[in-house]
C-alpha cells in the first residue's frame, strides 16, 4: 500500500513529515495493530495493541485494513523474484521465503554478498526485510526473526541460538508459553536437558523442531515452482530493453546450452523464460515444441513468435538485468541423420510449423480431434491442443497416422452423420404430423423449411450415468427440405413416454 | 539381397518421388474438360456460399476437392476465423470420415481474430508438404483483399501447396484466387424418386476461371471412390452412358444379410 502511494522505491527517500504506518485487523473482536513500521515503533506503538491505546499515543497514526490475500500474492511475486538467486524457494509461513542456495553462492561473490545484495534489492523495491543464512532451515528462520546474526556459520547452531527466546524453533504459542511458566525460555534450556521426559511432558512436536533446527533431522523444503532440468542465464550489468537484444541473449543461451543436451542426449520440449525487471517483476514466456528440438535458431523462432504475440503487452519498464532461459521438460533426441528422403524434411518442416502457430496463437489454439467412448454426439470427440501435455509421444501429430481410428469403422453408404456439428443444438418450431415421425415443416433461425425425404428416426439414449435419471432420449432425423438442404433435427424426449410436449432442436448440417 | 529385388526396391523409391501431376482431374469429364485436365494444385482457390445453411455444403465440396488433389495422405491445416464457428458449427468427425476425408490429418487453426487468421494461413501455406491449407471466413471482410490473397497465391504458387479459401455467408469478390466455385445445395435425387435422402448433391458454379470458361454443373459425390460425379437433374438420359458407378447408395448403418457361416469343425464329444 505504501508502495503505491509514495512509489516503489519510498524506504529510500527521507520522508521526514510522514506519518508512522500500521496494519490493523480486528482481532478478538477488537480493532487491533498487526503490523507497524519501525517509525511507529519508536512512539511506543506494539502489535497486538488496540487500535484506540495506539490512537492515543500517536493521534496521526496512518492505518490500512490487512488484506491477507493481497499479502499472499505480494509475497508470491517476491518468491518469484527471488528465483533470480536459486531456483529453490520455498514458503515459510504466510511471512517468510526459505531459499535453498547451496551451491549458488560463488555466482554472487560469496554468502555475506548474496544477503547484501538481497537486502539492498528489496529495500529498493520497497520492502524491508531480514535475511539470515544457516546450515538447517530452521535455524535460518530463527536467526532471521529473533537473532543479529546474519550469517551463521556452518556446525555452529548450537552455540547461535542458544540465547534465542523459544519460539525461534516454531513452536505453537500456548507451547511456548507453557514451557515459559516452567522456565524453559531460551533454546539454550533445551541443549542439556534429558530428551525422554521433554518429549514425555511436551509432545515430540518440540524435539523434531529442535533437531530439524540444529541439523539433526532433515528438513525437505518443497519448493513452489518446477525445478528445470537445465537452466542457463545471463546477467546484465546494463539493463536490456529491446526486443532484439533479448531475442539475441536467448540465441546464446540456448547456443551454450546446446553441447548439455547433446552430451545427454535430449531435446527440448517446453522451455521457459524468465525476464526479471529491474523493479522486481517477473516475466514469464514459456514456448511449446511438437518434437524434440535442440537447434537455438529453431528456439529462438519460437520465442519470436511468442515475443511478437505479446506486441506492446511486454512492459519492460527500465529493463531486465537477469535473462534465464529453462529447459522445463526435455526428452530424447532422434539422432535420425537428415536422408535424401525428402517426406521427412517436410514432416520436420511442419512440426516447425505448428510448433511456431502455437507459440504465436498459445497452444490451445492449435487443435486436433481426439475421441471419446460415447453415442452422444457433441461428447464423441473433443478438440484436444496438438501441443498438450497429454500429448507426449511426438508420433501422435496428425496425420502420422495412416489410418485412424475414426477410419476403422468399415465404410458406410451414404451418410449417417452431418459434416458439420452446430455448437449447441438450437431450438426449432416444428411441426409433426404424428408424434414419433419426422417433421414436415420447421422453423430454424427464421427462416421456414419444408420436409421432401427425411429418414430416421435413429434413437440416441441419454447417459443416465452422466446425466441423471430423468434425461431425455434423442430421435434423429435427417431432413431433406425442398432446395435440398439437408439438416439433423431431433426430437428431444420420447412422446408420452418422457414427455408430452417434446421440443425439437437443430443439431447440424450434412453437406 | 537379390539383385532383381534391390531394383524393385530402387523403381520404388524413385516412383515415390516423381513428381506428381500439377493438376488434379476431379472425376466429372465434362468439369475437368473445362478446366484443362484438373484443379491447379500449387494455386489459391476460393469456395464460398451465399446462406449459412449452405456453408455444409461449400465444406463438402471443397473436402472432396482435398480428397482429389491428395490420395488420402498428408496434414490438412483448416484456419478457421473465429466468426465462422458461431452460426456454421465445428467440423464433425463421424460425418468427415463417412464423406472419406481421415479426421486424423486435419489441424485446427483457432486464432483470435481476422488478422492472426491471416498471419496463421500464411505461415501454413509458407510450409511445404500440407496437403492442403484452409482459411475459412465469413462474409466479406475488408481485410482480405487482392493485396492479401495474392500473397497467399504467390506462396501456394512457390510451393505447390493447395491453398483454398471457404467464405460462407459470401459475396462474389475480386481476388486473386485461381478459381471460384459458388456451392448451392440440390436435392439428393429427382423429385418423386426416393423417400430418404441420399449421396451428397450440389449445385456448383464456376464463377471464374483464370485459365478459361466457367460453367455450372450439378456434381455428386461418391465416398468410395472418392470421386466427383456429374450428376445432372435428367439423370436416366446420361446416367447409363457416363457412369457406372454406384448411384444408389445401400442405406447406411442397416444390418446387411445374414452373416456367412464360419469354417464348421468338428469337435471330439466332451466326455
Amino acid at each position: 500500500m505504501a508502495r503505491r502511494k509514495w512509489g516503489k522505491s519510498w524506504r529510500l527517500k527521507p520522508r521526514p513529515e510522514a506519518p508512522p504506518i500500521a496494519v490493523v485487523d480486528t482481532v478478538k473482536n477488537t480493532v487491533r495493530i498487526v503490523a507497524c513500521d519501525s517509525h511507529a515503533t519508536s512512539f511506543g506503538i506494539k502489535i497486538d495493541q488496540t487500535l484506540s491505546d495506539a490512537r492515543a499515543l500517536v493521534p496521526d497514526l496512518e492505518c490500512s485494513q490487512n488484506r491477507p490475500e493481497e499479502l499472499k500474492a505480494l509475497l508470491a511475486s517476491i518468491c518469484e523474484w527471488c528465483g533470480r538467486y536459486t531456483p529453490l524457494v520455498a514458503w515459510s509461513g504466510t511471512d517468510g521465503l526459505f531459499l535453498d542456495i547451496s551451491g549458488c553462492t560463488h555466482l554472487f561473490g560469496g554468502e555475506a554478498a548474496l544477503v547484501a545484495d538481497l537486502e539492498h534489492r528489496l529495500k529498493a523495491q520497497g520492502f524491508s526485510a531480514r535475511a539470515a543464512i544457516a546450515d538447517t532451515p530452521g535455524a535460518a528462520w530463527a536467526m532471521a526473526r529473533y537473532g543479529r546474526l546474519a550469517i551463521v556459520a556452518p556446525g555452529r547452531q548450537r552455540e547461535a541460538l542458544r540465547d534465542l527466546p523459544l519460539a525461534a524453533l516454531r513452536l505453537d504459542e500456548t507451547l511456548v508459553i507453557e514451557m515459559a511458566q516452567l522456565g524453559f525460555k531460551a533454546v539454550g534450556c533445551l541443549i542439556d536437558v534429558p530428551r525422554a521426559p521433554l518429549a514425555r511432558r511436551f509432545g515430540r512436536d518440540l524435539l523434531r523442531q529442535f533437531d530439524r533446527a540444529m541439523g539433526d533431522e532433515d528438513e525437505v523444503l518443497s519448493p513452489l515452482m518446477p525445478v528445470a532440468e537445465l537452466t542457463s542465464e545471463k546477467r546484465f550489468s546494463e539493463p536490456i530493453v529491446h526486443e532484439d537484444d533479448i531475442l539475441g541473449t536467448i540465441d546464446r543461451l540456448a547456443t551454450s546450452m546446446q553441447p548439455l543436451l547433446q552430451r545427454r542426449g535430449l531435446g527440448v520440449r517446453r522451455c521457459e523464460i524468465k525476464l526479471f525487471r529491474v523493479d522486481g517483476q517477473v516475466c514469464r514466456l514459456a514456448v511449446n515444441a511438437s518434437a524434440p528440438v535442440r537447434a537455438p535458431k529453431r528456439i529462438s523462432a519460437l520465442f519470436r513468435e511468442r515475443l511478437a504475440a505479446l506486441h506492446d503487452d511486454l512492459d519492460a519498464g527500465f529493463g531486465f538485468d537477469v535473462l534465464r532461459l529453462d529447459i522445463l521438460h526435455a526428452e530424447a533426441f532422434d539422432e535420425a541423420q537428415a536422408s535424401f528422403d525428402a517426406p521427412r524434411n517436410h514432416e520436420d518442416e511442419q512440426r516447425a510449423l505448428i510448433d511456431r502457430l502455437g507459440a504465436r496463437l498459445g497452444t490451445d489454439r492449435v487443435r486436433q480431434f481426439g475421441f471419446a467412448d460415447t453415442h452422444i454426439p457433441e461428447r464423441s470427440f473433443d478438440l484436444l491442443p496438438v501441443l498438450s501435455a497429454s500429448n507426449r509421444a511426438g508420433g501422435s501429430l496428425p496425420g502420422t497416422v495412416t489410418k485412424s481410428a475414426w477410419m476403422s469403422e468399415g465404410t458406410t453408404y451414404g451418410l449417417t452423420r452431418p459434416l458439420l456439428l452446430l455448437r449447441q443444438p438450437e431450438p426449432v418450431e416444428a411441426i409433426a404430423p404424428v408424434p414419433d415421425g419426422p417433421p414436415i415443416r420447421f422453423r430454424w433461425r427464421k427462416a421456414l423449411y419444408e420436409t421432401r425425404r427425411s429418414e430416421g428416426p435413429e434413437r440416441i439414449a441419454c447417459e443416465w450415468w452422466r446425466d441423471g435419471r430423468g434425461a431425455y432420449s434423442r430421435d434423429y432425423f435427417q431432413v431433406e427440405d425442398m432446395a435440398g438442404h439437408r439438416f439433423w433435427l431431433f426430437r428431444h424426449g420420447l412422446y408420452q413416454r418422457e414427455t408430452d410436449a417434446p421440443r425439437w432442436y437443430m443439431h447440424g448440417l450434412f453437406p | 539381397m537379390s539383385s532383381q529385388r534391390r531394383i524393385a526396391d530402387l523403381s520404388g523409391i524413385v516412383r515415390a518421388h516423381a513428381p506428381v501431376s500439377d493438376r488434379a482431374p476431379l472425376g466429372a469429364e465434362v468439369v475437368d474438360r473445362l478446366l484443362g485436365g484438373g484443379l491447379v494444385r500449387g494455386a489459391l482457390h476460393e469456395v464460398r456460399c451465399e446462406h449459412v445453411r449452405e456453408i455444409a455444403a461449400a465444406s463438402g465440396f471443397l473436402i472432396g476437392l482435398i480428397e482429389r488433389l491428395h490420395a488420402s495422405s498428408g496434414r490438412v491445416v483448416w484456419v478457421a476465423d473465429p466468426a465462422t464457428s458461431l452460426d456454421a458449427g465445428t467440423l464433425f468427425p463421424q460425418g468427415l470420415a463417412q464423406i472419406g476425408f481421415d479426421p486424423a490429418r486435419l489441424v485446427h487453426v483457432l486464432p483470435h481474430d481476422l488478422a492472426t487468421a491471416l498471419w496463421a494461413a500464411d505461415e501454413a501455406v509458407k510450409c511445404r508438404g500440407l496437403a492442403a491449407v484452409v482459411l475459412q471466413i465469413r462474409g466479406n471482410p475488408a481485410r482480405l483483399d487482392l493485396t492479401a490473397t495474392r500473397r497467399l497465391m504467390l506462396r501456394a504458387q512457390e510451393n505447390g501447396g493447395f491453398a483454398c479459401m471457404l467464405r460462407q455467408s459470401a459475396e462474389a469478390q475480386a481476388s486473386a484466387a485461381a478459381t471460384r466455385w459458388h456451392v448451392r445445395a440440390e436435392s439428393s435425387a429427382p423429385p418423386g424418386t426416393l423417400s430418404t435422402p441420399s449421396a451428397p448433391r450440389w449445385r456448383v458454379t464456376l464463377e471464374k476461371n483464370r485459365e478459361g470458361r466457367t460453367g455450372e454443373w450439378s456434381l455428386a459425390w461418391n465416398s468410395e471412390c472418392k470421386v466427383f460425379e456429374h450428376a445432372p437433374e435428367t439423370r436416366s438420359e446420361t446416367c447409363s452412358a457416363e457412369n457406372s458407378g454406384p448411384r444408389l447408395h445401400a442405406p447406411a448403418e442397416r444390418p446387411g444379410g445374414a452373416a456367412q457361416m464360419g469354417q464348421v469343425v468338428a469337435f471330439e464329444a466332451a466326455s
